[in-house]
């Protein structure tokens, strides 16, 4: 750049005795400047055009990320539409560690934030120190949330944000939480139907490749790698109403009898949809999950009874269906006990000469056996068979009990006497509702779901009675719940109610010692073409009373009053008072 | 050599000539000037909306060091150089008890481990960077004063060397290494061109150079940071970690970068993307085409300097030329020096890029320093139109 030119020399001082080339010295110096620039030149050449990849790729090591797209698990509602389980986006605080270990001192404010301990926050940020990504607390609730944000801004506050996640809530708590069961952490279903539908309701999070800046922020996004798939939803049988009032009824009921639990389930008899289904005791899946199992399970389904009296009806049934007897057949049971090979079977009173309606009314125990020993083992066993015992009924709840029906092979004179009212056998709530189901349904079994099934569809099932059976064993049922019956209680204004009492002793280690009852009401209404079945079981009421009628009719009476309204099923047997108010309105 | 010839071709050109202005000069360094505060605002605004609460807590400050520095530069130019000859030891005595003060405890300002502040209200002087005009400037007396003796004699060579050993000594406990380091050579520059022999300035070069070797070894975090210059990828979590960042925006920027504004590496990988690493953000954003326009800047200005120097020298005015030429060598070194230490071609140390990075002393001194190098320019060109044209006029156009 030096444009070569003689310059004249000047002396710039006083005269030397030695001079030196100052303009030789400059073009040196400049020269060596040039020389550092071309350097620096070559320098970043190097970097931005030769070394480019090596430096991209390493580059891309520290910002470029795959990143979830959160996707939303299928909502869970019951038959119209009320949401029972839904996903809600919430936040959850992650923390990086390499930075946080520089701001002990916020960590014990941190913790009171989050609800932590802070020792243990504090051995835990220690301890990944090294890492730099920890979870401080995942699905914080908004609270929590907006105090760590303030705690941030005011300590300026890094290596500490928040991303975004799905917690699943659940809006009918403790009413639908046998049910609809949970999720764990990672939105995988744990119980219940989350856990039997989890395939459908699963959602599947979409990835993309993001740009991530030094705070681990994503500042840009790449490309999608793969879209998000949303969980599909779910559509239950339940009615959110129904089951409300059918949870309170039950629990009113296991707390006025002092019992340890109970269970109710309500089918809709047209469809075999499962419209409730509740239990007791119960637990709330939104909170902390420590109740254990024992309150957690839907023994509806899981648990197993011995339905006693309640399958009277069904012995009745058989013997009608054969010919054998008819509702006006009388028996004697005379002196209310009757020897069985070397077992007795007693009745509470001595009933004296009854028709077949007056066994069931009565709930004669010597009267029953006396028409199941007019059939064969295999008659009777056949019939609880296709009825459902000893199967699972195929609703597909996962810990379903199948119960327990021996094979009449096995069974020997005296266990075909105790099948006959209802000991010998375990079956669970809802089989005994599905096998009071088809005799709601003239004789038609149909599959249970707790699903919504399409409406106006016709629901194939299975003929295991003749419609005249069914409809003989529902006409003498009524006398159950009639004044001379033992389920006076469970009557409902308006309606013909059908139904069956069981009190059954509960088999403990050392056999029915103590005084230990399930009492059980299974019946339908309207009686002259059922349109729902309920079975009510009280567990071990320990009350003034434990008898099926005082304990668990009133539930059945209370929350089948409601349901017919619920569904709008109108009365079949209108009191004279409620005929003249209806058609006399207008001339009064 | 048409350029020559045309002053006595259109003698009224030759009247505009003597508005004394190195335009192309000046319209550099503004054009610097202004890109720097582009790049200051890319590379500073999530950093500061972060730590700040508001993306131009940066750019606000840096605008206003802009206008001082402007003011300052305006000042500088208006100041008779024979102001700056007469008092240039003064203001180097007055830097020195600065440098002492900023290492007062209580009145020094730190950040990050470093006091080289002293707060004045809003306002947070840093004696170092004023210090390497003052240098230049005493030097450039110095050696007009003791031509003779600089020349010929040791002592006129030591002399000099002390008190600005001194400063720098003073420098080096707050501390910092890379402005020691760039006054030290620009001084040692301008001892050689005012004609110091040879002898005794290969033996010093050997004992400063040494002297910081050993410096290097003494302080174990310059020894790390002198060892992981070579390969920062080595550690590129701790020691390497800056260097690396910086490597990548380069990396990235390719032939003409990602583009104003979309450059990663700002986003909380890089510290001091806007101050000492600046170079790399304009690596990433601009691509190889910004950081050589970049580079061609500052050669330009050190250049310009250096003919300005060249062309005083030649109308007898050595003061001047010496100020000239300390002013080029000082911009020149500190830029090759920051961008140097961006591409990892020397040990990390923080600098300033000239007229450009975050930091209004580096800023207001740079302008003062190009209004001081205008007003030598505009001296020298008055002096040479008194002088009648000459061959030597070709300088003005070149």
């Amino acid at each position: 750049m030096a444009n070569p030119s003689r310059r004249p020399r000047r002396p710039l001082e006083s005269p030397q005795r030695r001079r030196p080339n100052l303009v030789l010295r400059r073009r040196l110096l400049m020269v060596g400047l040039a020389v550092a620039f071309v350097l620096l030149g070559a320098g970043v050449f190097y970097r931005q055009v030769v070394e480019t990849d090596f430096l991209q790729t390493e580059g891309e090591r520290r910002y470029l990320r795959v990143a979830e797209i959160p996707a939303r698990r299928g909502m869970i509602s019951d038959r119209n539409g009320e949401p029972l389980a839904v996903s809600t986006p919430v936040e959850t605080v992650w923390a990086d560690p390499r930075k946080l270990v520089e701001r002990l001192d916020v960590l014990p404010e941190l913790a009171r934030d989050l609800d932590l301990d802070p020792q243990a926050l504090r051995e835990r940020v220690l301890a990944k120190s090294e890492r730099g990504f920890i979870y401080l607390k995942r699905r914080i609730d908004f609270d929590e949330a907006r105090a760590v944000r303030e705690l941030i801004a005011r300590e300026h506050l890094a290596g500490v944000d928040f991303e975004s996640e799905y917690r699943r809530f659940y809006p009918g708590a403790e009413v639908f939480g046998h049910v609809i069961g949970f999720t764990d952490i990672e939105d995988r279903g744990q119980e219940g139907i989350e856990f039997a539908h989890d395939a459908q309701l699963q959602s599947e999070p979409g990835l993309r490749r993001v740009i991530r800046d030094g705070r681990k922020r994503i500042v840009q996004e790449v490309e999608q790698l793969r879209p998000p798939r949303q969980g599909t939803d779910l559509v239950l049988s339940l009615d959110r109403r129904l089951q409300f009032l059918a949870y309170r009824e039950l629990l009113a009921a296991v707390r006025e009898h002092e019992a340890v639990g109970g269970t109710l389930v309500a089918l809709d008899v047209d469809t075999g949809e499962v419209l409730a289904m509740v239990n007791q005791p119960g637990y709330n899946p939104n909170a902390l999950r420590d109740g254990g199992s024992e309150r957690r399970r839907n023994r509806c389904v899981t648990d197993v009874i011995e339905p006693g009296s309640t399958v009277k009806p069904l012995v009745v049934a058989a013997a009608l269906e054969r010919g054998l007897v008819t509702p006006t057949t009388e028996i004697d049971t005379e002196p209310g006990y009757f020897r069985v090979g070397r077992n007795l079977v007693r009745d509470v009173h001595d009933y004296g000469l009854l028709d077949v309606t007056g066994v069931l009314a009565k709930s004669s125990n010597v009267g029953v056996v006396k028409i199941a020993q007019m059939m064969e083992y295999a008659d009777l066993w056949s019939l609880y068979d296709d009825l459902g015992f000893g199967h699972v009924t195929g609703i597909g709840f996962p810990g379903e009990s199948p119960g327990n029906l021996r094979h009449y092979s096995d069974w020997r004179v005296f266990e075909h006497a105790t099948l006959a009212f209802g000991y010998g056998l375990s079956v669970t709530t809802l089989q005994l509702a599905q096998a009071y189901a088809t005799l709601a349904a003239d004789g038609i079994k149909r599959p249970l779901t707790l699903l919504k099934r399409e409406p106006g569809a016709v629901v194939p099932g299975t003929r295991v009675l003749s419609a005249e059976t069914a409809r003989a064993v529902r006409t003498m049922m009524e006398q159950v719940v009639s004044e001379k019956g033992t389920a006076r209680r469970a009557a409902i204004a308006g309606y013909r109610v059908a139904g069956k009492t069981g009190t059954a002793k509960k088999a403990g280690p050392n056999g029915y010692a103590g005084r230990r009852y399930q009492a059980v009401f299974a019946g339908f209404a309207p009686a002259e073409r059922p349109r729902l079945v309920m079975v009510v079981m009280i567990d071990e009421p320990h009350g003034r009373s434990y008898y099926a009628g005082v304990v668990a009719a009133p539930v059945f009476q209370k929350v089948m009053e409601g349901a017919l309204r619920l569904f709008n099923v109108p009365p079949d047997n209108p009191p004279p008072s409620m005929l003249l108010s209806g058609r006399g309105g207008s001339a009064l | 050599m048409s350029v020559a010839a045309r002053p006595v071709r259109n003698p009224r050109r030759r009247r505009e000539r003597l508005a004394p202005f190195d335009h192309a000069l000046l319209i550099c360094v503004l054009g610097l000037l202004g890109f720097g505060l582009v790049m200051v605002a890319s590379a500073s605004m999530s950093i500061a909306e972060s730590c700040c609460g508001t993306p131009f807590y940066y750019v606000i400050r840096h605008t206003i060091a802009l206008l001082l520095g402007l003011v300052g530069g305006v000042l500088a130019y208006r100041l008779p150089l024979l102001w700056w000859e007469r008092y240039g030891a003064w203001l180097f005595l007055f830097g020195i008890f600065a440098l002492l003060v900023v290492l007062i405890p209580g009145l020094g300002h730190s950040v990050n481990g470093a006091t080289r502040w002293i707060p004045l209200g809003p306002f947070n002087l840093q004696p170092s960077e004023f210090m390497k005009l003052f240098a230049v400037v005493y030097i450039a007396g110095y050696l007009v004063r003791h031509a003779d003796a600089v020349a010929n004699r040791l002592s006129g060579f030591i002399r000099p060397m002390i008190l600005v050993g001194v400063a720098g000594a003073l420098i080096l406990m707050q501390p910092d290494f890379g402005t020691t380091a760039v006054m030290l050579a620009t001084v040692m520059g301008m001892l050689f061109l005012g004609g110091v022999s040879v002898l005794p300035f290969v033996v010093l070069i050997a004992v400063v150079g040494a002297g910081l070797v050993a410096l290097v070894f003494v302080s174990p975090y310059r020894m790390q940071r002198v060892t992981s210059f070579l390969d920062p990828f080595e550690d590129p979590f701790n020691t390497g970690y800056q260097l690396s960042q910086a490597l990548i925006a380069f990396g990235r920027g390719e032939w003409l970068g990602v583009g104003l504004g979309n450059g990663i590496q700002k986003q909380f990988f890089l510290p001091e993307a806007h101050t000492d690493f600046l170079a790399s953000v304009i690596g990433e954003e601009f691509g190889l085409l910004g950081t050589l326009v970049l580079v061609a800047a500052f050669v330009f200005v050190t250049w310009r300097a250096f003919a300005i120097g060249a062309r005083a020298q030649a109308v007898g005015k050595a003061f001047a030329a010496h100020v000239a030429q300390g002013i080029g060598l000082w911009i020149g070194m500190q830029a090759f020096v920051n961008i140097g230490v961006n591409v990892g071609l020397l040990p990390t140390k923080g600098l300033t890029l000239p007229f450009l990075s975050y930091g209004s002393n580096s800023l207001i001194v740079a302008c003062v320093a190009v209004g001081l190098l205008l007003r030598i320019d505009a001296t020298v060109r008055l002096a040479q139109s008194e002088a009648g044209p000459r061959r030597g006029l070709k300088w003005v156009r070149a």
